[in-house]
C-alpha cells in the first residue's frame, strides 16, 4: 500500500504576505532596475525601451576626471564621516543612556535635531557661518556638515542596542577586576558594536549621497559625486548619468557586504 | 665663530623651509581669479583651452564654479569679500544682482576695450554688465513626426501637439520667462500683457515642464515631446555627426534673447584682471571659439565665423535686429506675483 503524500493546505494568509513582500521588493528594486537598463542603453539620451547594450556611458563615466575626482572625493569624504560619526555618535549614545544627565530627553532631541531640519538649509547656513569667520570652504568643512547630518544616524542605532544591553555583564567584568577602560573595550564595545557599525553604514551611505548640504560647500575642483551628477544632468541628460549611479548603488552595496561579513549586521538586526 | 657644520646645518634648514614654504609663496605671489561658468560643452572647451590661455597670458589661477546655484551663493558671500570675481549668468539673474548691489551697472571702453566692437544689444539698457554672446529664443521641432513645422509662436497651441509640447518651470527658467511674455505680445497687448499671457498660457495645458534647457534638449532627441521652447543652440548643436531629427523655427513673431552677461561684484578683490578676463572672453578668436563649439551667437561685430555656422547664427545687424530683448527689471519686480500664477495655472 503506497503512502498518501501530505499535501499541505493553502495558506492564504502566508501567500498574501510572501506576496506583499514581493510587491515591496519590486517597489523598491524596479528604479535600480531602469537605471540598470539606461545604464547599457546606447541612446545619447535616456529613453525606453532600450535599443541595444552597451558599455559607452560606464567608458564615459571612468574616463571622465571629474567625475572620477568626485567619486574619489566622495569615497574619501564618506570613510572619515564614518569615523567621526562612529566616535562622537557613540560617545553621545553612551553619554546619555549610562550618563544620568539631566534633561537626558532634551538632549537625545537636540543631537537628532539635524535630522529635523531641511539640509539644504543646514548647508545654506553652514555656508554662509563659514564666510562670516573666513574659513572659506575647506574640505574639513565639509567633512564636519557630513558629520553632523550623519551622527543622529549612529546615536539612534547605539542608542537602540544600549537600551537592551544587559549591564550586568559589565558588573561582573568590573567585579571580577578590570578597569573600566578594559570593560568598555572588551565588554561594552564587542556587545554594541553591530550597533555602531549599522550606523556606520548609515552614515557612509549619508555621506556619500548627501547632496543639499554639500551643494554650496564644495569647491571647485573640490565637488563632490552628487553635485557634479546634478550639474551634469543640467546640460547632458545622458546615460552616463545612469552608469553613475549603478557605479554608486554597487558601492554602497560593497560597504554593506564587507561590513556584514567583518561584523555581522545580522546580530544587529535581530536584537 | 661659526663652525662649518653649524653652517651647514643652518643653510639645510632654510633650504627644507623654502621648499616646504615655496608653494605656499608661490600661491600667495599668483592671484586666483574667481569666476562661475557653465558645464556640458561649454565647460568642457573653457576648462581645456580658453581658461588656461588666460592664465598663461595673465599668470594667474581661474577658479572656475560650474555647481549651481551661483545667485544664492553670491548673495550668502561678504559684499567686500565676494565669493566671485566674475559673475556669469543670464540677465535676468544679473538685475537681480543688481538690485541688491552684489554686481555693476556698466563698464566702459576703460575697463573692457573690446566693448567698443559689441552689437548694441550687449550693452543695451535691458543689460547689465555686458553680453559675451547671445541665443535666439524660439521653437524647437521634430522633423519626422509628420508635423507641420511652424512658423508662429501660435502654433505650439496647436490641438495635435497636445501632451507633444515642451515648456519650462517658469519660475526658475528664464526660457520658460521669456516665452511668457512672448505669449503677453502675440496674443495681447505687447511684452507686458500678462493677462493676455496667462490666458494663453491655459491654452497650452497639457504641456510637459523642464527646469532646464539641456532636459528640453533630451525631450526633443527621445521624441518625448515633439515640439518645445528652446534656444536655437539646443538645436544647431545636433548638426553634423550628431545629426538628428530635430529642426529650429525662428518664429515671425520675433525670437526672445537669452544672453550669456558676465559682470563684475563691486566688492572684488581683484577687479583689473575680472576687467582683463571680460575682454578676453570678448575678443574675436576666443569669441569665435566658443560660438562655433556651443553655437553661440557672438556678440562682437568683427568676429567671423566659418560658413556652416555664419550661415545659421546672429552674426549680421539684419538678423540681431529680430533679437527682443525682455524687460527683466519689470519682470523680477513682479516676479513672485507671476510665479505664484503661473504655478497655479500649470500646476507645477
Amino acid at each position: 500500500m503506497s503512502a498518501v503524500p501530505n499535501k499541505m493546505p493553502f495558506d492564504p494568509g502566508r501567500a498574501a504576505y510572501v506576496t506583499l513582500n514581493v510587491v515591496l521588493l519590486g517597489f523598491l528594486l524596479a528604479p535600480i532596475a531602469i537605471v540598470l537598463v539606461f545604464a547599457f542603453n546606447p541612446t545619447p539620451y535616456i529613453s525606453f525601451p532600450p535599443v541595444g547594450v552597451s558599455l559607452r556611458w560606464f567608458d564615459k563615466f571612468f574616463a571622465s576626471s571629474d567625475f572620477m575626482n568626485a567619486l574619489w572625493l566622495s569615497l574619501w569624504i564618506a570613510a572619515c564621516v564614518l569615523v567621526l560619526a562612529v566616535v562622537i555618535g557613540g560617545a553621545c549614545a553612551l553619554a546619555l543612556a549610562r550618563g544620568n544627565l539631566p534633561g537626558r530627553g532634551f538632549f537625545t532631541a537636540f543631537f537628532m535635531s539635524p535630522l529635523m531640519l531641511p539640509a539644504i538649509l543646514t548647508g545654506l547656513a553652514l555656508f554662509q557661518s563659514y564666510l562670516l569667520v573666513g574659513i572659506g570652504r575647506p574640505v574639513w568643512g565639509l567633512i564636519m556638515a557630513h558629520t553632523l547630518i550623519a551622527v543622529p544616524y549612529v546615536l539612534r542605532t547605539t542608542l537602540a542596542v544600549l537600551h537592551n544591553f544587559d549591564r550586568r555583564i559589565e558588573e561582573a567584568a568590573a567585579v571580577l577586576g578590570a578597569s573600566p577602560l578594559r570593560v568598555f573595550f572588551e565588554v561594552t564595545l564587542p556587545l554594541i558594536r553591530p550597533g555602531v557599525f549599522a550606523g556606520g553604514v548609515f552614515a557612509f551611505i549619508v555621506s556619500f549621497d548627501q547632496f543639499p548640504v554639500s551643494l554650496f560647500l564644495v569647491v571647485p575642483k573640490g565637488e563632490t559625486l552628487p553635485v557634479v551628477l546634478f550639474n551634469y544632468m543640467k546640460f547632458d541628460l545622458d546615460g552616463a548619468i545612469a552608469a553613475a549611479s549603478m557605479v554608486s548603488i554597487l558601492l554602497a552595496l560593497a560597504v554593506v557586504l564587507v561590513l556584514e561579513r567583518l561584523i555581522g549586521l545580522k546580530a544587529y538586526v535581530k536584537l | 665663530m661659526i663652525s662649518r657644520r653649524n653652517a651647514l646645518k643652518t643653510s639645510a634648514g632654510f633650504a627644507a623651509a623654502a621648499t616646504v614654504g615655496a608653494p605656499s609663496i608661490l600661491h600667495a605671489q599668483t592671484a586666483t581669479l574667481k569666476i562661475t561658468t557653465w558645464g556640458g560643452k561649454w565647460g568642457d572647451i573653457m576648462k581645456a583651452t580658453v581658461l588656461p590661455a588666460f592664465e598663461k597670458e595673465h599668470k594667474c589661477t581661474v577658479s572656475a564654479d560650474q555647481a549651481f546655484p551661483f545667485l544664492p551663493k553670491l548673495q550668502a558671500s561678504k559684499k567686500n569679500d565676494p565669493l566671485y570675481d566674475v559673475f556669469h549668468t543670464n540677465s535676468n539673474e544679473q538685475w537681480s544682482a543688481l538690485t541688491e548691489g552684489l554686481v555693476m551697472d556698466k563698464f566702459t571702453t576703460k575697463e573692457v576695450p573690446n566693448i567698443a566692437d559689441v552689437y548694441p544689444y550687449a550693452v543695451s539698457d535691458k543689460i547689465v554688465g555686458v553680453t559675451i554672446f547671445t541665443s535666439a529664443i524660439g521653437l524647437g521641432y521634430r522633423t519626422d513626426k509628420g508635423l507641420t513645422p511652424p512658423k508662429s509662436w501660435k502654433d505650439l497651441a496647436d490641438p495635435k501637439l497636445a501632451g507633444q509640447r515642451g515648456g519650462y518651470l517658469i519660475p526658475v527658467n528664464s526660457l520658460g520667462q521669456c516665452h511668457l511674455m512672448m505669449l503677453g505680445k502675440v496674443y495681447g497687448r505687447g511684452l507686458q500683457d500678462l493677462d493676455a499671457a496667462y490666458k494663453a498660457l491655459e491654452q497650452l495645458k497639457p504641456i510637459k515642464l523642464v527646469d532646464f534647457t539641456g532636459q528640453m534638449e533630451k525631450m526633443l532627441l527621445s521624441a518625448e515631446v515633439s515640439e518645445g521652447v528652446i534656444h536655437d543652440s539646443g538645436v544647431y548643436r545636433y548638426e553634423g555627426a550628431n545629426r538628428q531629427p530635430v529642426d529650429f523655427c525662428s518664429p515671425t513673431e520675433g525670437v526672445m534673447a537669452l544672453e550669456q552677461v558676465l559682470n563684475v561684484p563691486p566688492g572684488s578683490k581683484l577687479k583689473e584682471l575680472a576687467y582683463a578676463y571680460i575682454d578676453y572672453m570678448l575678443r574675436p578668436d576666443v569669441q569665435k571659439l566658443l560660438a562655433e563649439a556651443v553655437w553661440y551667437s557672438p556678440a562682437n561685430r568683427k568676429v567671423k565665423l566659418s560658413e556652416k555656422y555664419d550661415a545659421k547664427l546672429l552674426t549680421t545687424p539684419e538678423r540681431v535686429a529680430t533679437l527682443i530683448q525682455p524687460d527683466w527689471k519689470w519682470y523680477n519686480a513682479r516676479k513672485d506675483d507671476i510665479d505664484a500664477r503661473v504655478t497655479k495655472i500649470l500646476k507645477g
